[in-house]
């Protein structure tokens, strides 16, 4: 069983801001002009921390694929790097990530060395939004694994569960700085009737949406003309993948010295595919468009046994286009 | 061209081998094959590839036409179609390309062994078959018969000349030519599809697996017409031409459905891929 365990918000905040004091860096959502995005911490805004809100604006992955990046030169790691507030379904995204960017042959160091030296404190979904989508995919909106430490925040309490070898360490030292005791059952029990509310909440609002392996079958079923409809709207910003948790293509950019850049791509622009002799198997709009579907729900799950699309919705929030990803599944069926 | 640039440190991935131009070969009015000398020994197996960057300019995969055994001098055989290509056609001998690799996985050689291979070539989709040829000239003994089959749109487009009349000399080896149209210039051998050649009884189909690389149209067609043969889906393998950028699986670019054509190919027996209608496009 994780150890949890809870302290006052004031001391939490004071807990922050001797982290902060000490040349920590810390992220964490935080309301700016109504849009819930992660900050960089400072005294400062400490006090205005949102927690167990739904999804923060920007996706987890922001923090280990930045959207440029030299990778033939030394890259600016902080020593350690803390991201709080981060929602489950994220997380869980991290594992198709990890899975590609971490393989057997090939790692990528500078995509390892920022997850090594990063502590993820995930927190609960307690409210929902009308794009969360995470229990249709077997998902929970709480962390149960793949973050640090799990934390919800109850009226003017913090409560941390360790979740890993990593957080249980990192609850070892904040205990020497500031006082924690037990968490109890009693408030455990609470947190998780919270948690389990907006579980149902999200269950009720996407009922009769497909699972990911019925999306599969029925992505693969659809016809030419059903992408051709559904994509007449799209106008190839590539927003919903730039926002996705899981999209990480990116372009190779050659600069002089045999230097690389390494720059967030994605499928959905022109020419992804092309090669030298002009052949483009994703010329079309509409072939690019069903392209995405078929990789979150077919290819990628069928190479890596994970989840690709782990129901955030935000692709969904930032189409220009309003196109909404669940609509187009529910008239497949 | 930088010679002297500065030493690069952090992701070993995409850190480059430096290669000094050596020669220039011209194979045809649009094909050059560049000779160069890593500045370490090269190793990689026939059908692997390799990432070849321009300083500065930009980078593409290319299957080495040289022989495997050769590490200390690799041949790359690039056909002008683009920017890049345009400028790799204009170096000269003592520039400085970089390098990456061998990814990928190539051809399974002793797969072949016993057996009687037939290789259906078309285009600069010879480079790659150079290599694989190079590689059984050296394991002949282990093999029944190859055959080569080679397609070009002229006669002057044919590429490699001089390497037709060294197979046909080899025991065990024959080739044959097939030019889409004359063009004038001296050919005594067949006009017209490279598939055509196939009409003729060539391998003993108990015994042989096929091998094609080219144009994706070419490929297509080909592999229609050795299933028709009679060549089952696991006997024929193809070496696919996708966008193969970072070369190790990640950038998304060479995705074939759940395959990655950079890591998982870019040779590929039909019955592996054949699932996927998209896989000629």
């Amino acid at each position: 069983m994780n150890r949890s365990i809870k302290t006052g918000k004031e001391e939490w905040n004071r807990l922050l801001n001797l982290l902060v004091v000490a040349g920590e860096q810390i992220f964490a959502p935080v309301r700016k002009n109504g849009s819930l995005d992660y900050d960089l911490i400072d005294a400062d805004n400490i006090a205005e921390l949102v927690y167990n809100e739904a999804k923060p604006a920007s996706p987890l992955k922001i923090f280990f694929l930045p959207v440029r990046l030299n990778v033939t030169s030394v890259n600016g790691m902080p020593e350690r790097r803390i991201i709080i507030g981060a929602p489950a379904c994220d997380i869980e995204g991290l594992k198709l990530l990890d899975a590609i960017y971490i393989d057997e042959k090939f790692t990528d160091e500078t995509y390892q060395s920022r997850r090594e030296k990063t502590i993820i404190i995930g927190a609960a979904c307690h409210k929902t939004t009308e794009s969360c989508h995470c229990t249709v995919y077997g998902l929970n909106p709480w962390p149960a694994s793949g973050c640090d430490i799990s934390l919800s925040a109850i009226d003017d309490q913090v409560v941390l569960t360790a979740t890993s070898a990593k957080g249980e360490s990192f609850l070892g030292e904040i205990e020497k700085q500031v006082s924690f005791t037990d968490a109890g059952e009693q408030v455990l029990g609470y947190i998780d009737k919270l948690r389990k509310a907006s579980g149902s909440e999200i269950s009720k609002i996407n009922k009769g949406l497909p699972g990911t392996e019925e999306t599969g079958r029925l992505t693969e079923a659809a016809d030419a003309n059903f992408w051709k409809k559904h994509s007449s709207k799209c106008v190839t910003c590539g927003a919903c993948s730039a926002i996705c948790p899981t999209c990480s293509c990116f372009l190779l950019i050659d600069k002089p010295g045999f230097e690389k850049i390494k720059q967030m791509d994605t499928c959905q622009y022109p020419a992804f595919e092309r090669v030298a002799g002009g052949e483009d198997p994703l010329k079309e709009l509409s072939v690019r468009f069903s392209n995405r579907y078929k990789c979150k729900y077919v290819w990628k799950p069928q190479r890596f046994m994970v989840l690709a699309c782990t129901g955030c919705g935000r692709c969904t929030d930032a189409c220009i286009a309003g196109i909404n990803k669940n609509q187009v599944i529910r008239e497949m069926v | 061209m930088k010679k002297n640039s500065k030493v690069i440190s952090g992701n070993g991935l995409y850190k480059v081998i430096r290669a000094t131009v050596d020669e220039v070969i011209d194979e045809s009015p649009l094909i050059k094959t560049f000779v160069m000398t890593p500045e370490v020994p090269f190793k990689f197996n026939t059908g692997e590839f390799i990432e070849l960057t321009l300083d500065g300019y930009g980078e593409a995969p290319f299957t080495p036409s040289s022989s495997p055994f050769v590490t200390e001098r690799l041949e790359v055989t690039v056909m002008k179609t683009g920017y890049l290509t345009e400028k790799f056609h204009n170096l000269k001998p003592g520039e400085v390309l970089g390098l990456r690799g061998p990814f990928g996985r190539g051809y399974p050689v002793e797969k072949f062994f016993g057996k009687e291979v037939l290789i259906v070539g078309g285009g600069c989709g010879l480079a790659p078959i150079r290599s694989l040829l190079f590689t059984l000239i050296e394991l002949k003994d282990k093999l029944k018969k190859v055959v080569l089959l080679y397609g070009s749109k002229t006669p002057t487009d044919c590429i490699y000349k001089p390497l037709f009349a060294r197979l046909n000399k080899l025991e065990k080896f024959e080739t044959h030519r097939s030019a889409d149209r004359p063009d004038g210039s001296d050919w005594d051998e067949s006009i017209g599809l490279v598939t055509k050649l196939l009409d003729k009884p060539l391998v003993n189909l108990k015994d042989a697996i096929a091998v094609v690389c080219g144009p994706p149209i070419m490929m297509k067609f080909a592999t229609l017409k050795l299933i028709e043969m009679g060549f089952g889906d696991d006997e024929i393998y193809l070496s696919m031409e996708k966008n193969m950028s970072c070369g190790l699986g990640k950038c998304g670019h060479c995705m074939m459905g759940e395959f990655f054509v950079c890591k998982d190919g870019p040779v590929f027996t039909y019955a592996e891929i054949k699932h996927n209608p998209e896989i000629w496009k």
